[in-house]
């Protein structure tokens, strides 16, 4: 199978996941299963935004560590992120986690791992703003429930 | 010189002439640096204390505080972190 590689993206602007994953499989024709997840900045009457910090330079880095890890341990070598930084409003997408591969059952694995890795390991810091003022976000327990789940080597078996 | 980055809430906490800072010859170590801080930013120091902070020196994770740092590193402070 031809492999393209995995592509991370840190991204300070709007960005149409949806034409992101079609030009992320455009031309593969060799690959059999597109699975795509994208986390979505949700309306809500306590949040009026959404404010997601960065460390320039390392949190590209540790999101590429991350993702190589996962392309290499579900033998899915096709994997994209792309992760929004900045203010996001709501409808807008926060995060696309995309696999592509011959089969479905690694793509599924792999995106539902990598988003798990993400919420708690990936060095990005999110404030909400809304009708009540300001707050930093802090994974949940069941985040870090997840995470530790995701370690184990039966992880995203379906 | 010693860059130091504070990320998310710690942002917010910290004094701004913490950006670049000059360190006194005893403070030898990320251990001392932690304690230093203590004195200079005692609200910092404890909000660090109270949470899970991994720090980060020159773009790499480190857990070992024993390890050295001298003028012209970079070292960041990061709290719990939330993606995705």
């Amino acid at each position: 199978m031809q492999e393209t590689g995995f592509q991370v993206r840190i991204v300070k602007e709007a960005f149409d996941p949806q034409a992101e994953a079609a030009a992320f499989c455009a031309g593969r024709d060799d690959a059999g299963a597109l699975v795509s997840f994208c986390g979505i900045c949700r309306k809500d009457e306590a949040v009026a935004e959404l404010r997601l910090d960065q460390y320039e330079g390392f949190t590209e880095k540790e999101i590429s560590r991350i993702t190589q890890e996962v392309a290499a341990r579900f033998s899915c070598p096709d994997l994209l992120v792309i992760h929004r930084v900045g203010v996001i409003k709501p409808g807008e997408a926060i995060v696309l986690v995309a696999a592509l591969a011959t089969h479905r059952a690694n793509a599924f694995e792999a995106v539902k791992v990598l988003m798990d890795y993400l919420k708690t390991d990936a060095p990005l810091w999110k404030k909400e703003t809304g009708s009540s003022g300001s707050r930093w976000v802090e994974p949940r327990a069941e985040d870090y429930a997840r995470r530790k789940q995701a370690d184990k080597p039966e992880a995203g078996a379906a | 010189m010693v860059r130091l980055v504070f990320l998310g809430k710690f942002g917010e906490m910290a004094p701004a002439e913490l950006a670049e800072v000059s360190l006194p010859g005893e403070v030898k170590t990320l251990s001392d640096l932690q304690n230093w801080l203590g004195h200079k930013a005692p609200l910092l120091a404890r909000a660090m204390a109270a949470t899970r902070t991994r720090l980060v020196l020159n773009q790499e994770v480190v857990h070992d505080l024993s390890r050295a740092v001298a003028s012209g590193d970079e070292v960041a402070f990061l709290p719990p972190m939330s993606g995705g």
